[in-house]
């Protein structure tokens, strides 16, 4: 746009008055809240006046080494990597296939797989969680049909430490796959269906067309879809409140839920709250430069 | 269409035997376990008892006004609601205008602002709850609507802003330069012009934040204590915690907080579909 000198105030103006509610809001609850949380990890706050208090003093790096030290946040840890591993050889090659035979048409009723398929992404992750755990628990179908295979079956699912996170990954990926499924399908429809069947006509067998046409053009979308499943799987937090409270033992808590236990629950530690969201947030943003930097290193045409 | 069809000995009989086995096992995993759930709220707590997957001997509809009355649905459906409505107009009207602002003036500011709206985009929720519940005490706005309003606004933007910048970059600069050679301000073009065209990708904001926001539960349960308040989500795991043996009523109230929005999805499914792949930005 050619800029006249008369027009500069109002052109001034009207853009400040534009942006200031988006900027005010998102600042204030958003990006402030973001380094708020990195300088509390640094103080030795817990509880009282916020702002303006002489007793809070900075304390250095203290809480980050008590929380590395802490066993739960490596459990925590752990459970977010089992998450991350279901979420992105799980939910994203499954979600694949689905779009994939739905596109091609491999399947009949389609349509009706697909909204199916997708179902569990819309309904609250709350009602999604207590459904299954009743569903697993010793009173639910899962029950029954085990002791239909196997008499005398004992269902200790949500006692054993060692089990419990099970069927808690068994949902995130029976939950998740549709999006994936979704994000792909939408993509395979803008491929040009003429490249694939001049493809075809030149001798291509539909294997060489996924690899050769198909995967080569969802590269692209196949990156996003690992940063989605990525940065979700450390988001994971309703889905585990409601179903497991992060039980046995905290053995199936997740970094959140880490910090919502030691925020809220007990007697809470805010700095060292902090300290975990921060380590979060540091955790999110690596994991998604490695998977950009793989990319650009090994990525494929897009 | 002709040219997707494929050519059947393409694939071998046992894999699509395999492919089909795939789908029909996820959609029995989607469908039976809320066909129990609605059969289980039919039954009472003596004949879940006796029959645990059986469909119930004598049905009945009891448990769900006694759950609505006990969850106090009526009061979670206005909350829900209320948050929903105005959070997405808020956003998607919010988004807008610095869409505009970022998209057609130009402004040495711009990159910095959008910039920072779109590490918004990796942020996570969680990393923000508990400054938020400090900050919320401190400024008064603890158990409060507007306490509960301004993050859900917040936490929508930066796709907001993203989305609309795009969209509204898309519409040519000439638009807007006639409309200024015309004696417009800014504002009548915004209101005249560019929202009445925005139509499609508001569509995408409101379809991505009305199933965010209802669903929500991690931030309005620390924002808020007040039964007063609470929304559907947090109602619904307070009420099934509380009678966690009283199984009929417990599978009423999920039900009931269930259907409305696989209402909503059988209704808008193409947009929510096209709103979910739309919103499925590159970090």
């Amino acid at each position: 746009m050619k800029r006249v000198a008369h027009w500069w105030t109002e052109e001034r103006r009207a853009y400040l008055l534009l942006v200031l509610p988006a900027v005010a809001v998102y600042w204030a609850v958003m990006a402030f809240p973001t380094i708020f949380s990195f300088v509390l990890s640094l103080t030795n706050y817990n509880g009282g006046a916020i702002f303006n208090n002489p007793n809070i003093e900075l304390v250095g790096f203290k809480h980050y080494l008590r929380m590395f030290n802490d066993r739960y946040f490596w459990i925590s840890l752990k459970n977010n990597g089992l998450i991350m591993a279901v979420s992105v050889f799980g939910q994203i090659p499954l979600g694949f296939l689905f779009a994939y035979v739905i596109h091609r048409k491999l399947v009949k009723f389609g349509d009706f797989f697909q909204t199916i398929i997708y179902l569990p992404c819309v309904i609250s992750t709350i009602i999604v969680g207590r459904l299954w755990q009743s569903f697993f628990s010793p009173y639910g179908p899962f029950t029954e049909f085990m002791q239909k295979l196997q008499p005398g079956w004992e269902n200790e699912l949500f006692f054993d430490p060692q089990l419990a996170i099970l069927p808690v990954l068994f949902v995130i990926l029976w939950m998740y796959t549709g999006t994936y499924m979704i994000i792909f399908l939408a993509n395979l429809q803008k491929i040009d269906p003429a490249l694939i069947e001049a493809a075809r006509i030149d001798g291509a067998t539909e294997w060489q067309v996924l690899v050769r046409i198909m995967l080569p053009a969802l590269s692209g979308v196949i990156v996003t879809a690992c940063i989605l499943a990525i940065s979700g799987s450390l988001k994971s937090f309703d889905l585990l409140y409601a179903m497991t409270g992060g039980n046995p033992a905290r053995r199936t808590s997740v970094l959140a839920l880490y910090m919502y236990d030691t925020a809220f629950r007990h007697s809470p530690n805010y700095p060292l709250a902090n300290a975990i969201s921060v380590v979060m947030v540091l955790l999110s943003f690596a994991i998604i430069l490695m998977v950009r930097f793989t990319e650009a290193k090994f990525g494929g045409r897009e | 269409m002709k040219d997707q069809k494929i050519r059947k000995s393409d694939f071998h009989p046992v894999l699509r035997i395999f492919v089909y086995l795939m789908v029909i096992v996820f959609t029995v995993l989607t469908l039976y376990p809320l066909y129990w759930l609605f059969i289980s709220s039919l039954k009472t707590n003596t004949e879940f008892q006796l029959n645990l997957i059986g469909w119930p001997q004598r049905p009945t509809f009891n448990n769900y006004p006694s759950a609505w009355r006990l969850a106090q649905f009526d009061t979670l459906f206005v909350n829900s609601i209320f948050f929903t409505v105005v959070s997405t107009l808020l956003i998607i009207a919010f988004s807008l205008m610095a869409g505009f602002a970022f998209a057609k003036i130009r402004s040495k500011l711009t990159t910095f602002l959008h910039g920072s709206f779109i590490i918004g985009i990796l942020l996570t929720l969680q990393s923000i709850m508990v400054p938020l519940f400090l900050m919320s005490i401190a400024v008064g706005l603890y158990d409060t609507r507007l306490g509960v309003l301004i993050p859900y606004v917040g936490m929508g933007l930066p796709i907001g802003i993203y989305l609309c910048t795009e969209f509204i970059k898309s519409i040519p600069d000439s638009v807007v330069e006639s409309a200024r050679i015309d004696g417009a301000s800014y504002f009548r073009i915004f209101l005249s012009i560019i929202a009445p065209m925005a139509k499609p990708v508001a569509v995408t904001l409101a379809i991505l934040n009305v199933s965010g926001v209802w669903n929500e539960f991690m931030l309005i349960n620390i924002l808020v204590s007040r039964d007063a308040l609470r929304t559907l989500p947090v109602g619904i795991l307070k009420f099934s915690g509380a009678l966690a043996s009283d199984h009929g009523r417990q599978f009423a109230a999920l039900t009931i907080g269930l259907v409305p929005m696989v209402i909503f999805y059988l209704i808008f499914r193409k947009q929510i579909t096209q709103g979910v792949s739309a919103g499925a930005v590159k970090g």
